[in-house]
């Protein structure tokens, strides 16, 4: 029997493939009912959270920062209670990240504000004189894709049953009618901003990624 | 029975299944070279002696009475 | 026009005396035998001197492999400088920070370096060890061109996307899903190639090489379709936002999961089956050893198979995945030892009684040390993977640092070494310079050490600092002082990349001399490959 298999590619192949798939077949499929449910009064983010979310991927923070606390005493002191499975639920896709070149954000908006934020992204080393990490000037130019966001969102809703409103429908008119909520969501955080050119920027209308970015670092709580 | 117990028996079962297979395997491997009946090692020469004009070590049938003939 | 020939010359035995009698039996079975002896030579050695291997494709994705391996190590070496010399960070505007070059550089090195090389290794290799030629199927022939055509042009749409920030951000798997179809299809036209070559084979028994180019091919196609699931926002929302936006068809723990079944099991399909195929094949080749014991070949490549996938959960001890998980990945890791070591060991026996070719060929050298460094990084992987190493180990930098074993010490030292026994069969020369590739090996093997031994010291300080706390309980460091302390370190690294890098360079530049400058040859080298 088993010399058979070494001379006939094809069953070779299956009984390759049989033995590779048998772990996944195991170990990760079962497992999808139960840890895709979100914790008690877990709101999906928002669409201005969202487009920060897509810059975060898009500039590979990951790449630095993790957002997974571990349950070690050391960890819980350092960055608040430790991460559960149920927090992540919205998270498509997950952002742990592998490796702490800086902190880990998973609580980030619990002890940095929207005024440091603006300082740090501008120039790290204005708050962390020791920092590595470069500065991102141009997300105070750059404008962030919302409508993305909100395609994200109205996505998320129909295939995945993502808990948001009724208003999130797959068309023009429904983006148009949400965009004011957005620039709302905006208008508050840069109430809390110095930079000029990104208020005036609010102002007409445009949201620059600076914006969403910090809607997003604000909401990871 | 949930999905979690289904799962560990699943995996238990599995596991014995193909360990049973891998032992078997290496005692067939060993017992059909002591018997003279298959010698493993000589296809290491498939490597060595890779020609496209020297003779394969085991020559693939081109059609079903090739077959035929090289299987008595 | 070959019949004709033919034909004549069967008349021209038949008839060629005039008194020819054609009722004398024995004079005609004569003839008959003479014109059969002359056919069948005819047309046999003309067959055999037309039919050779057939290198084009080989060496289409050899020139991939050089040029992607080189933009893969300097972004590399770009990057690892940036952590030294964040000034660094400043060179390409937006386009040019850690963040968005690190993706660039993994996935070139994985996607353009070595896959390239498989690829290379494969086109070569395979037609040897199943005595068929490329040349003889026309259909296969265009299916290799046709994949490396649509590969080219997958790896620049992939530098170009990624470099525009178009990313899933899941490590390893950063392409948007335009490119995955892409990689997709890509995938399929080799696992043509792959079969349609098995299919027209001479030698019955499939070499345990193939064994490992085909455990590749399916185990890539598995991972990477589950992994990639993905919902194209664009279509989902009747024509909303970006096209090349997609959202992951899996969430939070789950996606994790996922995901580093696919980051782990990549290492498995790409870093160590197609290179130990490259290695059971071409260390007996150049040293003219059959491999040590064939039967432990082909049991360690089935607990390869078995246990490789079930490890994936090591990435993610101590985080959200059920324990049971955590532990069986912890568990199965430790017992990944045994078939890797399996191989290596086969591997180093297989110099038995030949270990003075280690110091005659450089090319030898180059294979025994990437099998010491495969064993190296297997018995390192197991340790990170045990718990309580985990929680000091994960997100530090000794993580890289075991890659980096991997990846430099093996991937890249057994893809160099097999491009470089390639070459002179491929384009009939002899390698240019064994002076150059013996400074070429100790530079790299220089650059590695400093690479692994930084990263290991680096890691574990961070990892200890992170946890340290004072005699009443409070956490004794910030965290910018466990970035600040690793600045030594970081530079060592940026050095080892340097290092690695000009070692890489001395490679392409031996590869294109030995392409178009060194001495012809006459006959193929049967086994050690000839230097100047």
């Amino acid at each position: 029997m088993f010399h058979w298999l070494e001379k006939n590619p094809f069953f070779f192949a299956v009984g390759v493939f049989v033995v590779i798939a048998f772990a996944g077949l195991i170990e990760i499929l079962p497992n999808f009912a139960e840890a895709s449910r979100p914790v008690v009064g877990l709101k999906p983010y928002t669409v201005l959270e969202l487009a920060g979310k897509n810059i975060y991927k898009k500039d590979h923070c990951i790449a630095c920062h993790s957002q997974l606390i571990r349950p070690f005493k050391a960890e819980t002191d350092r960055y608040g209670q430790y991460s559960l499975s149920g927090e992540y639920a919205y998270d498509r896709p997950f952002l742990w990240g592998s490796k702490r070149t800086g902190p880990d954000l998973h609580r980030v908006g619990n002890y940095r504000t929207t005024d440091w934020h603006e300082n740090h992204m501008w120039d790290p080393k204005s708050v962390v004189p020791q920092s590595i990490m470069p500065a991102y000037k141009h997300y105070f130019t750059n404008i962030a894709d919302i409508e993305t966001a909100y395609a994200e969102a109205v996505t998320v809703k129909k295939v995945f049953r993502t808990p948001y409103g009724d208003e999130f429908k797959p068309t023009k008119e429904a983006w148009e009618a949400h965009k004011p909520s957005v620039l709302a969501e905006a208008k508050a955080i840069v109430d809390d901003m110095k930079n000029k050119d990104v208020k005036e920027a609010v102002a007409n209308g445009q949201i620059p990624e600076i914006v969403a970015l910090i809607a997003y670092l604000n909401r990871l709580k | 029975m949930d999905i979690r117990e289904l799962q560990g028996y699943a995996s238990f079962f599995m596991t014995i299944f193909l360990v049973v297979i891998l032992y078997s395997y290496i005692i067939y491997l060993y017992r059909s070279e002591k018997k003279g009946e298959k010698d493993y090692e000589k296809y290491g020469n498939i490597a060595l002696d890779d020609e496209i004009d020297s003779p394969p070590i085991e020559r693939n049938p081109k059609n079903q009475s090739e077959k035929k003939e090289l299987n008595k | 026009m070959k019949q004709i020939v033919i034909l004549f010359v069967f008349l021209s035995i038949i008839f060629i005396e005039k008194d020819y009698n054609i009722l004398d039996i024995n004079n005609f079975w004569l003839r008959i035998k003479i014109i059969n002896i002359i056919f069948y030579k005819g047309v046999c050695m003309q067959s055999h001197a037309a039919l050779e291997y057939d290198y084009s494709v080989a060496k289409l994705f050899t020139y991939t492999t050089i040029l992607f391996g080189f933009l893969g190590m300097l972004i590399g070496t770009l990057i690892a400088a940036q952590l030294a010399f964040p000034e660094l960070n400043y060179l390409m505007g937006e386009y040019g920070t850690f963040s968005r070059l690190r993706p660039l550089h993994t996935n070139i090195v994985i996607y353009g370096f070595t896959v390239s090389g498989v690829f290379a290794t494969f086109y070569y290799s395979a037609q040897r060890v199943l005595k068929v030629s490329m040349a003889e199927s026309r259909f296969l022939m265009f299916v290799g061109k046709l994949q490396f055509v649509l590969y080219v042009i997958l790896a620049l749409a992939m530098v170009a996307s990624l470099l525009m920030g178009f990313s899933s951000s899941k490590e390893y798997a950063e392409m948007e899903w335009p490119l995955d179809i892409l990689t997709v299809l890509v995938w399929v036209l080799w696992g043509v190639a792959m079969f349609g070559l098995i299919g027209m084979r001479r030698e019955k028994s499939l070499y345990i090489s193939l064994w490992y180019f085909i455990a590749c091919f399916l185990g890539v196609a598995m991972l990477y379709l589950f992994n990639n699931m993905e919902v194209p926002t664009y279509f989902a929302s009747g024509g909303l936002g970006s096209v090349m936006h997609s959202v992951s068809m899996y969430a939070g723990t789950n996606d994790a999961l996922v995901q580093w079944w696919w980051g782990h099991n990549a290492v498995a399909f790409v870093f160590t089956v197609p290179i130990i195929a490259m290695i059971y094949y071409f260390l007996p080749k150049e040293s003219g050893q059959a491999i040590y014991s064939y039967k432990l070949s082909l049991l360690s490549f089935w607990g390869l198979m078995f246990v490789y996938l079930w490890a994936g959960s090591h990435h993610l001890l101590w985080s959200t995945v059920p324990d049971w998980m955590q532990s069986m990945g912890s568990v199965f890791s430790v017992v990944l030892i045994l078939p890797s070591w399996g191989s290596a060991i086969n591997m180093l026996l297989t110099m038995k009684g030949e270990w003075n070719q280690l110091t005659e060929n450089p090319l030898i050298k180059f294979m025994v040390l990437a099998s010491t460094f495969y064993m190296l990084s297997t018995l390192e992987g197991p340790i990170q993977a045990i718990k309580s190493v985990n929680a000091i180990a994960h997100f530090t930098d000794w993580i890289p640092g075991h890659v980096h074993d991997g990846v430099l010490g093996w991937v890249a030292f057994m893809v160099m070494a097999s491009l470089f026994h390639m070459a002179p069969r491929m384009y009939k020369r002899e390698i240019y310079s064994k002076k150059l590739m013996e400074a070429q090996f100790w530079l790299q093997i220089t650059a590695v050490v400093l690479y692994f031994t930084s990263m290991w010291i680096a890691g574990i300080t961070q990892g200890m600092m992170w946890r340290a706390v004072d005699e009443y309980g409070n956490l004794m460091y910030s965290f910018i002082d466990t970035v600040a302390v690793l600045n030594p370190y970081y530079t060592i690294r940026a050095l080892a990349g340097v290092l690695y890098l000009t070692g890489f360079l001395m490679f392409a530049y031996n590869m294109y001399k030995t392409m178009t400058a060194s001495r012809k040859l006459e006959a193929e080298p049967q086994f050690r490959s000839p230097m100047a």
